[in-house]
């Protein structure tokens, strides 16, 4: 941690800050999610017989009925863009000329959220369909990140 | 047990877009003694519960829930922090005096937004960490996708909400607490740059710092204590799956269910007919449009155009954020759902000064608490 010092453009005020870093767990659900994109190019999700939903990306239990989930199903890698929007902000809030292009694609009864490519911002629209264009197998890591982005169906 | 709770003091200060000399403690301090003198209340003899709502990474400070006591007059007091949007913290102290173990509450919410200097990256840091924010998107996208799919389902329009901006900041005008009131045309809103569209960066509200305190109390204490009680009718809150994965993005469920939870303690079953006004969310502009829907007291979908028409001006038929909301006194952080109450219990008393309501006697309280969030909260209260 840094030691405080006086903010020069205020005086009044203290600047101090801390770095924060954790370790993350994904689960059962999620790594098996991730392990199943890095080494088959697939996309899992989980079935709930009983309340006949699939969640897009897997998960061992079910959240409207809290049943544990043990139908694993691969999904396929297209969907439809359900919403999305052009993004004029960077991470740390400054401007950005060139829009990110983000949409939620559904997939199952699930989906995912992720970049649009190959498309004209203009060109997007809801309803779209979508098709996932992973990295390289031998670059893939098992990660949100082996997806590149998704893309119009031509 | 306690059946009727009143809210029976009031005391603010802000709000304004930065307060360089004073510390969010004595911006506590001041909020809270103008609600103890209002209540007529000695904290250290009265005051019997403290309840504070505040969020660590808000505060720069972590376990803040220390650092409250002692500005409230609430050390060596019962009292707790709850991390989550004021209106969350108004239940909370509601509850306390309903079981009847106190008879007079506090409750506190504050901000110092204009000490916090990396807000989008503490706001981002709320994106699940594996799954979303690798990917690092500033966090206004969920607001951008949830807006655009709003619009999709309804028919509503950027026109429309924009429409929002302009009364919202147009009714600030008539809040000396309030830091953003302006005299827009819609095409300045419409005309400014883009956030993430379709949602434009004067459709969201800009942070302001300020802290607000109010005592509640049993009916007994409050008959004792004031002539104008303000009765919680009812209270409820909601959360949807947090997931940008299952939740819904085009409707405000959690809303809907904390409103079914609220309106049924308070036994309203025709929200339009039976409120007489209401403060509502409108972090975002649209958000106050897809809110009065999810209220019940329009159809998905007419909320953009009775907006339009002046359905909800302070001279409509249901006034919507005669305060100036979000838009128009600024983004408070937790202390939100504090703010528009405190705009309800000033109409309802009568103290609303040149913006008050005539023969207003409900008035409905609903509060977000921001992206990427699905919570919601809502409260009845009549005088
Ligand atoms: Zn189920």
């Amino acid at each position: 941690m840094t030691l405080l010092k006086r903010d020069p453009k205020a005086p009044q005020a203290w600047l101090g800050n801390l770095p924060v870093t954790s370790r993350y767990t994904f689960g059962l659900g999620g790594e098996r999610f991730f392990r199943s994109i890095k080494d088959e190019g697939e996309i899992l999700g989980t079935h709930c017989p009983k309340c006949d939903r699939t969640y897009v990306p897997s998960t061992i239990f079910c959240e409207r009925c809290l049943g544990k989930l043990e139908e694993w199903v691969d999904v396929g890698t297209t969907g439809n863009v359900h919403t999305f929007t052009l993004l004029y902000e960077n991470y740390d809030g400054s401007h950005r000329e060139e829009p990110e292009i983000i949409a939620f694609v559904s997939i199952g009864d699930g989906g995912l959220v992720h970049r649009l490519g190959d498309v004209e911002p203009e060109e997007v629209e809801i309803g779209m369909e979508v098709e996932v264009v992973f990295k390289p197998k031998a670059e893939r890591e098992g990660s949100i990140l082996d997806i590149v982005h998704f893309r119009p169906i031509a | 047990m306690n059946e009727r709770v009143a809210i029976v003091g009031l005391g603010w200060t802000g709000f304004r877009p930065v307060t360089p000399e004073v510390s969010y403690r004595e911006l506590m301090y001041d909020a809270a003694l103008r609600a103890y003198t209002d209540a007529g209340v000695d904290p250290r003899r009265d005051v019997e519960s403290f309840v504070t709502v505040a969020e660590d990474f808000h505060e720069g400070t972590s376990i803040f829930d220390e650092y409250v006591p002692d500005q409230l007059g609430a050390a060596l007091k019962s009292m707790h922090t709850i991390c989550g949007d004021g209106l969350h913290g108004l239940a909370t102290a509601y509850m306390l005096v309903r079981t009847g173990q106190f008879d007079i509450v506090a409750i506190e919410g504050h901000s110092k937004a204009s000490n916090l200097l990396t807000i989008d990256e503490v706001t981002a840091y709320a994106q699940d960490p594996v799954l979303n924010r690798p990917l690092r998107f500033n966090t206004h996208f969920v607001a951008g996708m949830e807006m655009n799919r709003y619009l999709h389902e309804t028919g509503t329009t950027r026109e429309q909400c924009a429409a929002v901006v302009v009364k919202n900041r147009y009714n600030a005008l008539a809040n000396p607490s309030a830091p953003y009131g302006a005299n827009l045309a819609l095409a300045d809103v419409l005309s400014g740059p883009m956030l993430s569209s379709p949602l434009g960066h004067r459709e969201a509200a800009e942070h302001a710092d300020g802290a607000i305190a109010m005592v509640l109390a049993s009916e007994e204490k409050a008959r004792h204590l004031t002539d104008k009680p303000i009765w919680i009718e009812g209270v409820g809150w909601c959360n949807d799956s947090p997931s940008l994965e299952s939740r819904d993005w085009g409707q405000a469920t959690y809303t809907q269910e904390a409103a079914r939870m609220a309106y049924r303690q308070a036994g309203i079953n025709n929200p339009l007919q039976m409120i007489d006004f209401a403060e509502v969310d409108d972090i975002y502009a649209y958000k106050e449009l897809q809110t009065l829907e999810a209220l019940g007291f329009f159809r998905p979908g007419e909320a953009g155009e009775l907006t339009a028409d002046g359905f909800t001006t302070p001279e409509g038929e249901l006034p919507v954020n005669v305060s100036g909301g979000s838009l128009g006194w600024g983004h408070l952080l937790d202390a939100t759902g504090l703010a528009r109450a405190l705009e309800v219990v000033l109409q309802l008393r009568g103290e609303a000064g040149a913006r008050q309501l005539e023969d207003v006697e409900v008035g409905l309280v609903q509060s977000w608490r921001g992206i990427p969030t699905t919570s919601g909260a809502v409260a009845i209260l009549s005088n």
